[in-house]
This record gives structure tokens, sequence and C-alpha cells, in this order.
């Protein structure tokens, strides 16, 4: 039975961070150990005054470390939204400790900064995920376009750039996934672009179909479903496994399908509206039957990034 | 609709008691379960070491009312509290879980007064007020003490089976508001080594006290009470058939799930020894299959 240790925030009410990658994980055989970033009520979506609790200092979250340092029978560790330097700091150090003693496990970072050009971390934070991803520890990042450009500095506007980020990177960090490109990117505002890249492989273009709606967790949702994805092919073949998201993204595409079929006709989320919001929670629960569905999955494969 | 819990317990990362304990059945079996960790340690104590730290009062108090009561307008179905270490914490807790069990007559309150085990108190003697003043005020629906639990709410020793009748009796006195009580692993000298007791009671109709004799199996699992607890709130719940009927479904599960862990314990690692006197950690995952079996009942109920 494989087991993850996962630092990301937790929700009281929802589904995003831990309460987004945990459940689905569960379904799929992992022993998921959570170190909760946070504790709020419900996710920041719902307007910051909706929020109650508070994020774990990094006092707290260094001590829950050392708690765990007797337990070594991790094979896999996801980190996700941290709320502040200190937290980074603190995660950072930690699992690269256990990632130097064990170097077979496998590290997913998500490195949870902003979107859209939107940042929404403290600037403190950047040089923090600049340094992880360039420590050589890391095996897998899934940064949106957006993070994508401040880990590698520069702004991107054509596929030849994407690519060119892609091979800075990799000098680092052997699988990239970026989880959303920007619209202007491939110039198709019907389809959300998402770009898969191992070291030394072709990168690898998929599309899904754009719901109009404000869905939150699901990225979170993706990063957890890939860590499984990245560890079986590990698993089956080694090195020289070839990624394939398809898996990873026809159940997320069923997850979302799942939340709309349960929310009101018509509905499309605005942000800060709580009752609307709530209907948007991701429905992980009743989507439990699409986690180890592997019949007939959708092919979201466009090509190779270079011919595109 | 689904159905929707709020679970208000402790947190460890590694391993499975408290929510860890509970979240994961009640989800698999169709619950949204919505966690507040009372606090969020590295492992359970039983390991002999652990880290981490406790929520405080007043930022539970918050999450639940200001944020998901007044907030987000959630109705819950059932609201479970367990492991409560601090005792400030727990009447802050007590006093918010009545006020809504109070105003929604909807909600049904399970609560576990985890205070210790084999007469041994884990958590602070003011504690034990706390938990008497909880049980006599509020609109509890199932309260679920083990022996030595149920001993302190009464101050009944619990010696033999009429004094186990007396216990229960004596519960429904002092606390006649609480509609269910489960008294679990139950033992005293005259009982056969291989068997423990559970017994279930409404004080409104006491001729239903029935009790159960339970195989036991020999070893100490942590967080066989957190996961009795939970599925009792599924079973009771969902299909509300008999107590019973509801405690002897849950008995025959969590016994397939122990003999599941036992099982895999000694198979992963042949070097183990072969007959544990304690293990750490419930394998949940591992059993889920488990979890969506059809109910089998395995025991007898005896009238007490």
């Amino acid at each position: 039975m494989p087991r993850l240790l996962a630092t990301q925030s937790h929700v009281v009410h929802g589904f995003v961070g831990n309460k987004a990658a945990t459940f689905p994980l569960q379904c799929k055989g992992w022993d998921v150990d959570c170190v909760n970033s946070v504790q709020f009520s419900n996710h920041t979506g719902y307007g910051m005054e909706r929020v109650f609790g508070t994020s774990t200092s990094a006092q707290e979250l260094e001590s829950v470390f050392q708690g765990l340092k007797s337990f070594q029978d991790y094979d896999a560790m996801l980190s996700g939204y941290l709320p502040n330097r200190e937290s980074v700091v603190c995660m950072a150090k930690n699992h690269s400790e256990m990632k130097k003693r064990d170097p077979r496990l496998m590290w997913l970072l998500d490195p949870v900064m902003g979107d859209d050009g939107e940042l929404y971390v403290n600037e403190n934070v950047i040089p923090e995920y600049k340094r992880l991803v360039e420590s050589s520890l890391v095996d897998v990042i899934t940064p949106n376009q957006f993070e994508l450009e401040i880990l590698y500095g520069a702004k991107i506007q054509t596929v030849q750039e994407l690519q060119k980020a892609l091979d800075s990177l990799h000098q680092t960090v052997p699988v990239i996934v970026v989880t959303s490109c920007s619209v202007e990117l491939f110039q198709d505002p019907k389809n959300l672009y998402c770009v898969a890249s191992m070291r030394n492989q072709p990168a690898a273009v998929y599309r899904v179909p754009v719901i109009d709606s404000y869905f939150t967790g699901v990225g979170d949702l993706f990063s957890a479903l890939l860590i499984d994805s990245i560890y079986n092919m590990r698993e089956a073949s080694g090195d020289a496994g070839r990624l394939d998201l398809n898996g990873v993204l026809a159940t997320v595409h069923n997850v979302l399908d799942v939340t709309l079929q349960h929310s009101p006709k018509n509905l499309k989320a605005s942000i800060g509206s709580p009752l609307t919001m709530k209907q948007m929670e991701l429905r992980i629960i009743e989507s439990k039957k699409w986690y180890n569905t592997t019949a007939e999955t959708k092919d979201f494969y466009v090509g190779r990034l270079n011919d595109i | 609709m689904t159905r929707k819990v709020l679970s208000i317990q402790s947190h460890v990362v590694h391993g499975y008691v408290g929510n860890k304990a509970a979240n994961f059945p009640l989800q698999y079996r169709g619950w949204d379960v919505d966690a507040l960790n009372t606090v969020q340690f590295s492992n359970h104590p039983g390991y002999g070491h652990f880290n981490g730290f406790r929520s405080q009062a007043k930022d539970l108090r918050d999450i639940i009312e200001k944020g998901l009561i007044k907030g987000l307008e959630l109705k819950y179905d059932a609201i479970l509290t367990g492991y409560l270490p601090d005792p400030e914490a727990l009447r802050e807790i007590g006093d918010v879980v009545a006020n809504l069990c109070e105003s929604d007559a909807n909600i049904k309150w399970v609560l576990d007064p985890v205070l210790g085990d084999n007469g041994k108190l884990y958590v602070s003697p003011e504690a034990v007020p706390a938990y008497k003043d909880i049980l006599t005020k509020g609109n509890v629906f199932l309260a679920t003490p083990n022996q030595f639990e149920m001993e302190i709410l009464t101050d009944v020793p619990i010696t033999d089976l009429r004094a186990l009748k007396s216990a229960i009796t004596r519960f429904h006195e002092l606390y006649p508001k609480v509609l269910h009580v489960v008294v679990t692993s139950v033992t005293f000298s005259s009982l056969s080594d291989n068997t423990i007791l559970c017994a279930c009671s409404e004080p409104s109709d006491p001729s239903s006290a029935r009790y159960f004799n339970v195989r036991k199996i020999d070893v100490h699992f942590s967080g066989t009470g957190d996961l009795c607890c939970a599925l009792l709130l599924d079973v009771l719940l969902r299909q509300a058939s008999s107590l019973a009927g509801a405690v002897n479904e849950v008995l025959s599960l969590v016994d397939k799930i122990l003999i599941r862990t036992l099982e895999l314990h000694i198979q992963q690692d042949p070097t183990k020894e072969k007959h544990p006197t304690k293990i750490n950690d419930l394998r949940l995952i591992e059993s889920r299959d488990l979890l969506d079996e059809p109910a089998q009942n395995r025991y007898t109920p005896m009238p007490l």
C-alpha cells in the first residue's frame, strides 16, 4: 500500500486542498497522511470576511514534522497551498530532509502562488519556491501558466517560449505539468490547455472543454490524481515510462460532471455569493465510483507541443 | 441528497484515530463529512511519543458559529463529537453543539464521552464534570461510553451483568435526555477470557436493552472506539432498524476490520510476532471493500 504525506490546507466544509486530495486517493488505495497548513471553515473564494479559523504557525508545523520523523514509510510527498513564507520555509526544510534521506520518495510540488496574473500569496514566498524548484529535490511541479512564468522569470507568449521555459526548468525538475495555459497561447477560448513534459521527451499537449462555471479545488484534485498516476507509471516501467494524462483528466472531468449534475440548473457561481459558492463545491463524495474507473477514458491528447 | 455530518475530533497525520478513523468510513458510505480538528498531532499517544498542538476553544467556536452556521447556513443531519483534551474547549463545544441541536431538532448528536480506558483517565479530571453537564443538558441522540467511562459517569462499578444493568438504569436516571446509549468493551472477572460485552439501551423502552457477547481479539487496536462510534452513526441514521440491530451490524463489521488489520500486520512483516499485544494503526484503507459489503450480523442480542 503506497503512503503519501500531503502538506496543504484543510477546510472544514467543502473540498479544496487536503480535503479535495484525500478521499480520491484513499479510494485508490493510498494511505494519505495530511499535515494541515491551515484550518479554515471554508475556502477563501467565499470572501475573506466569511473565512474563520487559523493558519498553522511555522512553529506548530515544525512540531508536527518533528513528530513524524519516526515514520519513514512514505512513498510520495505532496505539497500545496501554504499561507506564508514561514510555512513554505518550514515545509521546504522538512520535505527536503525526507527526500534526501530517501531519494526514491517522489515529491510533487504545487507552487501555489496565484492565477491569471494575480498573486494570492505574499511576494516574499516567490524566492522560496524558486529555491525549491532549483534544488533538484522536487520530482514533479504543477504550476499554472502564471506560476510557471514566475518560476521561469519571464512572460510566455508563444508556444516556442513555453518550450524554452520547460527546457530551462527541466535542468532541475524531471516532470513539469502546466495545468492551465493562458487563452492567448493556443488561440482557442473553448478549451483549456494543459501541457505535460518529461525531461528528454517531447512535451505533450492536452485539452479539455471549458466549463463556464466557477469551481475551486480542481487543481488540488488534479495534482493528487497526478501523483497516483506518475507513481504507478514508475512502479510499472521505471524511468522509461511515458506520462499519459488521459486517465487523470478523465477523472477530473467526471468529478466536474457529477458536480454540475448536483447543482441547480443554469447556475453560474459568482465569487463572493456564499450560497451559490456552496453549490459549486466539488462533489468529491458523490463521485466515488469514478476514482477506480479505468474503462474507456476519453482522449484529451492533442499532439506534441513542437508540432503545434 | 448526500447526508451531512459535522465531526469534531482530533486529527493525527499518521494513523487512524479520531477524525482519521471516522472520516474515511463515513465518506466511503456516502456522508459529506465536515471535519473540525480539535488538535493536530503527528500520531496518537499510544506510540509513546507524539508532537503537535491543540486548537483554541475560541477558534473552534468561531468556525462553527460564524463560519459554518451563520456564514454558510449549513444544515447538518448529525454532529459527532469525540476526543477533546482541553476542558475549556470541551465546555465551549458542548455549549455550541447543544445550542445547535436546540435550534434544529433534525440534528442528531452522537457523543463519545472520551475520558479514558481500562481504569485510566487520559484527559484532565475537569473533563468529567464537563461531560456530566453536557449529558444532563444536551439533546444527545447517542452516547457511546466504554466501561470505564460508564462507571465514571454513573458511579456504578460494573462487576457483573447485574451491575451493568444497574449502571444503564442509573445512566437513564441521570441523563434522561440521552436517547440511546451503547456501552462498549465491558469485561469483568466472571466473563470468559475471549469475550467482551457490548450493551445498548434506550430510556424510552428499558425492556429493549440488549447485550452482546463479542468475540475478543486479544490485541489492543487504537482507534476502534472512534471507528465504532462513526459506524453506529451511519447505521443508526441511515436505516434505523432498531438500536440492537444497528449495534449488531457495527460490531460484526468492526470485527471483520480488526481481523483484516491483524492479518495484514502479520502477513506484511513475517518477522513480527505472531501474537502482537497492540497494533497502532487500523488498516482502514485496505478494509474499504468491507465497508461496501452488505450488512451481516454475527452476534445474538441477549435481553439484559
